[in-house]
């Protein structure tokens, strides 16, 4: 709990107001009754609500002074590989349907394994190992109609 | 049981001993990377192999939190430390064959309660309309959120997105596109298999490659030794074991709480009827076998509610629903009557899959050094891969890997910032229910919120919930007047 809960709640409040404002223009049962809006509305309440709490909680505790916590052991964390992954699953996504999905496989698994300092050598055979062996599963075991790209089989 | 079936047992419990062996790979992770396996397989084999893989995975959880001090899954924080401290005086075998033992006991009483309880509730549920479903899968929903660990309003947030992202699509009462903001793939909705890989795959991917990779000094086994005195232990304490098991399969039929939370409970409980309570936290094997055979034992209670009232125990047999929906089954009490094989087929394998506990935990016990080895900088490419294909292959859609993508990174950050995902996933399968219950339910009482209380069943389902909801303001206003009155008196 901290300031940083402020960021948070601060999303989920503001979510609530934009699915609520959005509800404005779905369109209501037969009576006046609240149809395709309902539950929306009571979402969007739920958020504003423990969004605000939330905010509370944070408030709260920046009042009052925690200890810190002691540093984890290991090596210092590499904040820039989770964005890496997620490039990876973008690019797999581009890339997939043009070049197949050995050649988009291998590259992905190739580029965080190096990340990962594994060796390139290493990296490269078990990547496409890896992307075959996948591709052999899917494709010819499950008849998974995966992108055949240039290298499909 | 047909060797084909037979097989699928086999190899999912490999595979669940594998990953639950691995720390942080959960099992919930584990059940999610099966789910495109299990679109291939006829119902039977899907139910069974996420069985027997989910009892080994919680089962091989306690392998590294005796040899690292890591639990493999949350399954075995409760006596992680219980289980490390006995193994550096060198009961390492004896804590392992514990593990062992008393996970297959614990999942085998489960399973008893499993074959003995949900007919009977079946019966009753038989008797449930839209108002008892609607206040089922809203208590549901509200014991996610009471049992989940930090802020329970985080719990309530994260609850909501999930029940958020299952409006998107076309909504039940008008055909009204809703949140889809013209985008045709978003008519049918947020693919509930995605998100969830998404959710618990890709951000528990995102988590470890920040952390880079991890060597492990790992104690030597003797693995032929890890039965010895396990026998006399069961003797010593057959009332905890008794005690914990059924806690365990209690905990796992209420909606919402997990194999995690009843090691936990076992745990305080045993903490509490011991005679030797200043062990525990330093080396207590009463611990470890309290807290073993529950949260084994909750597997099995996790499936009542799922195949009774279509109700998610936790996040796997969250997963389970949708595979059922996935195979064009519904579950719920008429499944008991319309395919009883499937059930036969999910308490059969239940005993099956911890009879072969004994065995197979063996030869993951004596294997362990070197599943503990497993470069995770291989690892985590590899179940990288593995997810984005999983999630490609349900609908055959690019679409879907974006799904995936952006619900990791919605994971991803959530659990950086402390908000429980599980509820994410819960949310997203009861959500349906509770609206399409709720919309019934109005339409039928012409708006009259008061028939919501007036079925007696459902009139106790709402009433508990209601406790539910009102529970957490009672707690702080009583911790409050507490502190109030131990101020001392000017």
């Amino acid at each position: 709990m901290g300031s940083k809960d402020y960021v948070g709640a601060g999303i989920f409040i503001a979510l609530g107001i934009l699915i609520f404002s959005t509800t404005f223009s779905f369109p209501i049962l037969d009576g006046g009754h609240p149809g395709p809006s309902l539950f929306p509305r009571v979402l969007a309440t739920f958020f504003i609500f423990f969004g605000g709490i939330v905010v509370l909680q944070g408030w709260r505790s920046t009042k009052v002074k925690t200890e810190e916590s002691p540093e984890e052991e290991g090596p210092p964390p590499n904040k820039f590989n989770p964005i890496l992954v997620i490039i990876l699953v973008a690019a797999f996504m581009a890339l997939a349907p043009e070049v197949g999905f050995v050649i988009a496989g291998t590259v992905l698994l190739a580029i965080l394994m190096l990340k990962l300092r594994v060796s390139a050598l290493k990296s490269v055979i078990v990547s496409i190992l890896l992307a075959a062996f996948i591709y052999t599963v899917f494709a010819k075991g499950l008849r998974v109609p995966l992108p055949i790209g240039y290298l499909g089989w | 049981m047909a060797p084909k079936v037979l097989l699928v047992i086999c190899a999912s419990s490999i595979y669940g001993l594998f990953v639950g062996s691995i720390p942080g790979l959960s099992a919930t992770l584990a059940a999610s990377l099966l789910i495109p396996f299990t679109f291939f397989m006829d119902p039977i084999s899907a139910l069974v192999s996420i069985v027997s893989m989910s009892a080994m995975a919680i089962f091989a959880g306690d392998i590294p939190a005796a040899l690292v001090r890591i639990p493999g899954t949350p399954s075995s924080a409760a006596y992680t430390q219980d289980s490390f401290a006995l193994s550096q005086q060198g009961k390492t075998e004896m804590v392992l064959g514990v593990d062992v033992v008393f996970s297959a006991i614990g999942g085998l009483m489960g399973a008893v309660v499993l074959m003995t309880s949900a007919p009977m509730l079946a019966e009753v549920a038989m008797k449930f309309s839209s108002f008892e479903y609607f206040w089922l899968a809203a208590m549901g929903l509200s014991a996610t959120v009471m049992v989940s660990r930090g802020s329970q309003a985080k719990g309530a947030l994260a609850m909501t997105l999930g029940l958020f992202l299952s409006t998107i699509g076309v909504d039940i009462t008008l055909g009204y596109p809703r949140f889809t903001f013209g985008n045709v793939d978003l008519l049918n909705g947020i693919s509930f298999i995605p998100a969830m890989i998404g959710v618990f795959g890709i951000s528990e991917v995102m988590r470890n490659v920040m952390q880079g990779a991890t060597q492990y000094s790992i104690p030597r086994v003797r693995a032929g030794s890890i039965f010895k005195g396990t026998g006399k232990l069961f003797i010593r304490y057959k009332w905890n074991v008794l005690r914990s098991g059924l806690l365990g399969t209690f905990i796992g039929i209420m909606p919402g709480a997990g194999a995690d939370i009843a090691a936990w409970l076992a745990y305080a409980v045993s903490k509490r009827a011991s005679k030797e309570p200043e062990l525990y936290g330093k080396g207590s094997i009463e611990a470890i076998i309290d807290s073993g055979t529950a949260n084994n034992s909750c597997l099995a209670g996790d499936w009542v509610p799922a195949l009774v009232f279509g109700i998610p125990g936790d996040s796997i047999t969250a997963i389970v629903i949708g595979v059922l929906f996935m195979k064009g089954l519904r579950p719920g009490p008429m499944i008991f009557e319309q395919h009883p094989e499937i059930i036969y087929a999910v308490y059969l394998s239940f005993i099956v899959a911890n009879i072969l506990m004994i065995p197979f935990g063996y030869l993951a016990v004596k294997t362990s050094s070197q599943i503990l080895r497993v470069p995770k900088n291989i690892l985590m490419p590899a179940i990288l891969m593995f997810a984005v294909t999983g999630a490609f292959a349900i609908n055959n859609s690019v679409f879907d890997v974006g799904v995936l993508g952006v619900m990791g990174i919605v994971g991803y950050f959530m659990e950086k910032n402390e908000y429980p995902i599980a509820p994410i996933v819960l949310g997203l399968v009861l959500g349906p229910i509770v609206e399409q219950n709720f919309m019934i339910s109005m339409i039928k009482s012409d708006w009259n919120l008061g028939l919501f209380f007036v079925r007696p069943i459902s009139a106790i389902l709402g009433g508990i919930t209601v406790i539910l909801w009102l529970f957490p303001f009672y707690a702080t206003f009583l911790e409050r007047t507490k502190k109030k009155s131990s101020l001392p008196v000017q």
